[in-house]
């Protein structure tokens, strides 16, 4: 199915605007509710042919997409596309992050972060080399995990004192038993297997405050994937995630210690309830050197992340800046107490 | 990148201000400072000895001495060597000195400082440099251990009094090794932050209101004490001395060894 939102002013195709929250038509500026818009004017179509191959209801020509896709642009008319049947039954997202920062304010905010890179060759700190820019809602399972922990540690307890001339150091050993309840909510974890995880992983946080139920015009005029990975797959992820999170709240269970050892360690985690969300990302390709670098940019936060180029002369200059004054400070601190430079 | 050029300047006129000062001159017209009664040094070795310890004593003011005797009699080293340096004082008309005095029958070497060396090479100061010389007087080696007493005293002297002029922290490899940790650990820290930082913690989503420990035990199992002793500051093995007072009335700081 493909969907189009057409403007009851113009009918042109409407997108949703970061902005305001609100479908906007691109050529009379008209702005609806998302939730109050006429069903009159959302188009429609079942294509009963192939998966990878729809027709634009704007200018007729076919669209090509990858399977994955759910909301791209007609690539003719550039009009913005929804693939409904992928979004729909098991498929269809529980929840989504609209997009707060808009492409010029993506834009400017990648500016800044290449500004900002202090080990970067001069050239890249420019940031006016952006070859594209592509909105777009990538899936993400959200778990809330309830568990349970059961921690048995040998604890000690260490004194010393003088009496006389005799040090007593004197060590209380304890057995310690921490039996507790685990709740961890919306952990998220990318499931898109184009997306590389440690690049989703550091574009968290997301205030999920924003976070809402989904309705399709949140991904008029993004692109948006489906998932490649359900939430069985994922939740061993997860657990690895929320480990060491579970490991510190232990530790902090247990104190008022000098050491304590763990015995035994029996965690229990099991997922509550789970959310197919899309969470909005600005991807940036980026030509530098003739390489095109790829970074994602949370949408919501515009927290930047990704492998930048580094300058082997920037880092060698910090380096030896660094070093250069740190030695120069420490020969003053030595002249000032010993009198001495060398 | 602009900054470097400035900071460099900076630091090179730092360190020209500071070498400059280290130069105090002041003239000690003595011409003998090597008394080697004992006859352990050889003609060229006195001579070569006098020139350094010339030298030196041009650069602190200070008259560096060497008294060699064999005095199977002697009693306490202190004491023939009060009554050396009065009466080389007297003749001399100089208050400034480090002295080593050695007494090859009893085996005995003793290093004091006056004048203004008496705080310039305090006892914490003569102990440091008797533990450089020993292992070579031990040897037999003393034009060697007379050269380095020199040396390692002149060099103690310029450091101000009090501060303890072995300390690490004035080792110029030391500082160097500190520096470029401390650079490496920076851009380090920089070019691993470079991608983006991880900046979900324990609290991210964490549940407040579900987490909670629903027992819990603190058994007391049982105890173990400890003893030792308090350990003594040890004043070094075989030393004694610490400085005291000439016959003629003159202070000194000092300690001496057997060796």
């Amino acid at each position: 199915m493909v969907i189009q939102y057409k403007c009851p002013n113009c009918g042109a195709d409407m997108s949703f605007d970061s902005e305001s929250g609100h479908l906007s038509c691109p050529s009379c500026g008209r702005q609806d509710e998302i939730e109050t818009f006429p069903e009159t004017n959302i188009l429609r179509k079942f294509d009963p042919g192939e998966a990878k191959e729809y027709h634009c209801e704007n200018c007729g020509a076919v669209i090509l997409t990858e399977a994955e896709t759910t909301a791209t642009h007609c690539s003719f008319c550039g009009a913005p596309v929804l693939i409904a049947d992928r979004l729909s039954g098991d498929l269809a997202p529980a929840k989504v992050i609209p997009f707060t920062i808009s492409k010029e304010e993506a834009v400017a905010a990648f500016q800044k972060w290449t500004k900002n890179g202090r080990l970067t060759p001069r050239g890249f700190t420019s940031g006016d080399r952006i070859k594209k820019m592509a909105g777009m809602y990538v899936p993400f399972w959200l778990y809330d995990i309830d568990g349970t922990a059961d921690v048995a540690a040998l604890a000690t307890r260490v004194r010393s004192y003088t009496r006389g001339d005799t040090i007593y150091t004197e060590t209380d050993f304890y057995d310690v038993r921490r039996k507790m309840d685990l709740s961890y909510l919306k952990v998220p974890a990318d499931a898109s297997e184009k997306m590389d995880d440690e690049l989703m992983d550091k574009l968290e946080p997301y205030n999920y405050e924003e976070l809402k139920d989904f309705r399709m015009p949140y991904l008029a005029g993004y692109l948006a994937e489906k998932y490649d990975y359900d939430d069985e797959a994922l939740f061993s992820r997860i657990e690895s995630k929320i480990v060491p999170y579970i490991d510190s709240y232990i530790s902090s269970t247990v104190s008022g210690y000098s050491t304590v050892s763990y015995t035994n360690k029996q965690i229990q985690t099991n997922k509550k309830n789970v959310y197919y969300t899309l969470f909005p990302v600005w991807m940036v390709y980026y030509d530098f050197e003739n390489k095109e670098h790829t970074f994602a940019m949370n949408g919501q936060t515009g927290k930047v992340v990704g492998k930048p180029p580094i300058s082997p002369f920037k880092v060698a200059a910090w380096f030896t800046g660094i070093a250069a004054s740190t030695f120069a400070v420490m020969k003053v601190i030595s002249f000032a107490v010993g009198g001495v430079l060398w | 990148m602009k900054g470097f050029q400035v900071k460099w300047l900076l630091i090179f006129s730092i360190l020209l201000v500071f070498s400059g000062v280290g130069g105090i001159t002041a003239s000690a017209a003595v011409d003998q400072r090597v008394y080697d009664n004992a006859d352990l040094l050889s003609e060229s070795e006195i001579a070569e000895l006098e020139a350094v310890a010339a030298e030196h004593s041009r650069k602190h003011g200070t008259d560096f001495l060497f008294w060699t005797t064999a005095d199977e009699q002697s009693l306490y080293i202190q004491d023939d060597m009060g009554d050396f340096y009065d009466t080389w004082a007297e003749e001399n008309g100089q208050e400034n000195a480090v002295l080593l005095s050695m007494n090859i029958a009893t085996r005995d070497v003793y290093l004091a400082g006056f004048g203004t060396a008496e705080r310039s090479l305090d006892n914490q100061r003569v102990n440091l440099v008797l533990d450089r010389i020993i292992p070579e007087m031990q040897r037999g080696d003393y034009a060697d251990a007379f050269h380095e007493t020199v040396t390692t005293s002149s060099r103690y002297m310029e450091f101000r009094p009090g501060v303890n002029p072995e300390n690490i922290f004035f080792k110029t490899w030391f500082q160097l090794a500190i520096a470029l940790l401390l650079g490496a650990g920076v851009v380090g820290f920089m070019l691993y932050n470079s991608g983006g930082r991880v900046t979900t913690t324990s609290t991210t989503y964490f549940d407040d209101d579900h987490t909670k420990v629903t027992s819990k035990l603190d058994q007391f199992r049982n105890k173990t004490i400890s003893r030792r002793k308090v350990p003594k500051k040890s004043s070094g093995g075989g030393g004694f001395g610490g400085g005291g007072s000439t016959g003629g009335g003159r202070s000194f700081s000092g300690g001496g060894r057997k060796f």
